[in-house]
C-alpha cells in the first residue's frame, strides 16, 4: 500500500474543543494523523495557525481529501495552505524461523541503514526454544523499487536461515 | 468425417473419456459432423483392438474385466499400433513418472514421429522436453495439445488463442487444488498443517506420498507449461524456484489474518522468473478461493487482469477438456 503524507495548515480559535473540530474529519476519512503543531507565537485575534500532518492512501487521496474539505468548510475552519510530502510505501511481510535468536535489532538497523523503516512488528510463538513467526510492517521510501527492497530482505533472510512470505 | 483414435491409459481419466465420447456421439455427429472411433484401448500389457472402432458401451460395462473382451491382445504396444491402424489422434493418459515423464513422453514422441496427432493429459513430458515435443510436432505438421494438463478443465492453455490480440505480462495462479484445500482448512479452522493433511488424505483428496503436491513439485509442473504455451517461454521445471507449504503453521496463518491477509501457496510467473511458494494476498482478492480449485489471474497488457477459476481435477473434466482438444484438431485439419 502507498501512502502519501499530506500537511494542512488551519486557523483554530484558541478555546477549548476547537482540536477535535480539526482532527474528526481527517481521521473519519482515512487520514492517519502523526503531528499536530500550534504556533502560540502567531496568534492573531484569538486565532492560532495549526499545521497537522497526516497519511493518506494515495489510491484514495482525492476522494478523501475532498470529504476532508467540504467538512471542515462546513465547520467554519478554511484551509490557509496544503502541502504533499514523501510517498511512502508499507509493506506487510511475514518472517518465520529463529527470527529473535538471530538478533532482530541487527535486521531492523541493517534495513535503516538502506532507509527502509520497521513501523510495527508482531510475534507469535509456539514453544520458545522453536522458531517463531513474526510479522513486519515496513515503510519503503518511494527511492526504493519493491524488488531492491524485498531482494535486500531476501539476503539477510538467507544469511540468517529465515524464511520471508510476502504479498 | 471419420477420426481414428486410440487411447493409452484406461485409468480413471480415460475411462471418464470413454464414457462421455458414448454420451456425446450423436451431439458429435450432428454439429461437427465428426464420428469418432476409437481403434484402440492401450495399457501396459495389451489393448483393446478394433480397426472398426471399439464398442464402448461393451468396454464400460465390463469394468474392471475388459481384458476378457474378445479383441483384447496382449502385450500389444503403442508404436506397432501406431503402424497398423492408420490413427488420426492419439490419446495419451497413462500414469506418469513426475521426473523421467515416462511412459507418456515416448508415447508422445513415437506418435508424433508416426504421423499421429497427439493429446495429452499428462503434464510430465511437457514441463520436461516442452520445446522438443512442440519442435517434432512443428517439424511434421502435426498437432499437439495438452490443455487437460493444467487446472484440468479451465481453458488455462486455450485462453491463449481468446487473447491473440492482446499480451499477458504476468500470471499468478492457484495449480494444485491439494495444497489450496489444507490452507483453506488451516485458515478456517486454526488447525495445523498435519492434520489438514491428514484430513486430505482421509477425504482422497491428497496422495498418501504428498509429497509432490505440498512441496510445490507439481504446481511448478504446471507453471513452466503456462509460461511456455502462454507467453512464448522456453522453460523446463529446473527454472522454477519452489518452495512447498508443510512449514506452515496455525500462528503464521493468524498473522496474516490479524492484517486481513490470507496465505495461499501461488504459482507466479513475474518479470523473468518462475516461483511457487507461499505468498500473502488480500481476502478480497480474486485468488482467495477455498478447497481444491484452481484460479489463474493474467495480467494483460491492454485490458488489466482476466481471472479463470473452476475445478483443477478429477476424471470427467479432465475427459470434457480432452474432447475439446480433440475437436479443435479436427476443425484446425479441416
Amino acid at each position: 500500500m502507498t501512502n502519501l503524507e499530506v500537511n494542512i495548515v488551519v486557523k483554530l480559535p484558541d478555546t477549548p474543543g476547537t482540536l477535535v473540530e480539526l482532527i474528526s474529519p481527517i481521521s473519519d476519512n482515512g487520514g492517519n494523523i502523526y503531528s499536530i503543531l500550534h504556533y502560540h507565537d502567531k496568534k492573531i485575534n484569538n486565532m492560532i495557525p495549526v499545521e497537522i500532518t497526516f497519511d493518506l492512501n494515495e489510491e484514495l487521496k482525492d476522494i478523501s481529501l475532498e470529504k476532508i474539505q467540504k467538512e471542515l468548510f462546513e465547520k467554519n475552519i478554511p484551509i490557509d495552505k496544503i502541502t504533499f510530502g514523501a510517498k511512502k510505501r508499507h509493506f506487510v511481510i511475514i518472517i518465520t524461523g529463529h527470527v529473535f535468536d538471530t538478533d532482530v535489532l541487527d535486521t531492523i538497523k541493517r534495513l535503516a541503514a538502506k532507509g527502509i523503516k520497521t513501523k510495527e512488528l508482531q510475534a507469535k510463538f509456539t514453544e520458545l526454544e522453536e522458531v517463531s513467526n513474526v510479522k513486519f510492517k515496513f515503510e519503503v521510501p518511494e527511492t526504493i523499487e519493491e524488488k531492491e527492497f524485498i531482494e535486500e530482505l531476501k539476503k539477510i533472510c538467507e544469511e540468517k536461515n529465515l524464511s520471508l512470505i510476502r504479498a | 468425417m471419420d477420426i481414428k483414435i486410440c487411447l493409452i491409459g484406461k485409468g480413471n481419466v480415460g475411462t471418464s473419456l470413454i464414457e462421455l465420447l458414448k454420451e456425446k456421439s450423436e451431439i458429435l455427429n450432428e454439429k461437427f459432423n465428426l464420428n469418432i472411433k476409437m481403434v484402440a484401448i492401450v495399457e501396459y500389457d495389451g489393448a483393446l483392438i478394433n480397426e472398426d472402432g471399439i464398442n464402448l458401451e461393451e468396454v464400460l460395462s465390463k469394468g474392471e474385466r475388459f481384458r476378457e473382451l474378445p479383441y483384447w491382445k496382449v502385450d500389444s504396444k503403442p508404436t506397432d499400433l501406431y503402424k497398423k491402424l492408420d490413427i488420426n489422434i492419439c490419446v495419451e493418459a497413462t500414469p506418469t513418472n513426475p521426473n523421467t515423464g515416462e511412459p507418456a513422453l515416448s508415447h508422445i514422441m513415437e506418435a508424433l514421429n508416426n504421423g499421429i496427432n497427439v493429446v495429452s493429459s499428462n503434464k510430465g513430458p511437457f514441463y520436461l522436453k516442452y520445446q522438443q515435443i512442440e519442435d517434432l510436432a512443428k517439424n511434421n505438421n502435426l498437432i499437439v495439445k495438452y490443455e487437460a494438463s493444467v487446472a484440468s478443465v479451465v481453458p488455462a492453455l486455450s485462453i491463449a488463442d481468446c487473447l491473440i490480440g492482446n499480451q499477458i505480462t504476468r500470471i499468478k495462479a492457484i495449480l494444485n487444488g491439494t495444497c489450496n484445500y489444507i490452507l483453506s482448512r488451516m485458515a478456517a479452522e486454526g488447525i495445523t498443517f498435519s492434520k489438514a493433511l491428514k484430513e486430505a488424505q482421509e477425504l482422497g483428496i491428497a496422495e498418501t506420498d504428498p509429497t509432490l503436491d505440498i512441496e510445490g513439485f507439481d504446481a511448478a509442473g504446471k507453471l513452466v507449461i503456462l509460461a511456455n504455451k502462454l507467453l512464448g517461454w522456453r522453460k523446463t521445471i529446473k527454472d522454477v524456484k519452489i518452495k512447498g507449504i508443510s512449514k506452515i503453521t496455525p500462528q503464521t496463518i493468524e498473522l496474516a489474518k490479524s492484517d486481513g491477509l490470507i496465505i495461499k501457496h501461488l504459482a507466479i510467473v513475474d518479470e523473468d522468473e518462475l516461483i511457487v511458494e507461499p505468498r500473502l494476498i488480500e481476502r478480497d482478492s480474486p485468488l482467495n478461493i477455498s478447497g481444491t480449485l484452481n484460479v489463474m489471474e493474467l495480467q494483460t497488457k491492454y485490458a488489466g487482469p482476466i481471472v479463470l477459476m473452476g475445478r483443477g481435477a478429477g476424471g470427467p473434466e479432465a475427459a470434457s477438456a480432452i474432447l475439446n482438444d480433440l475437436i479443435n484438431i479436427v476443425k484446425k485439419r479441416g
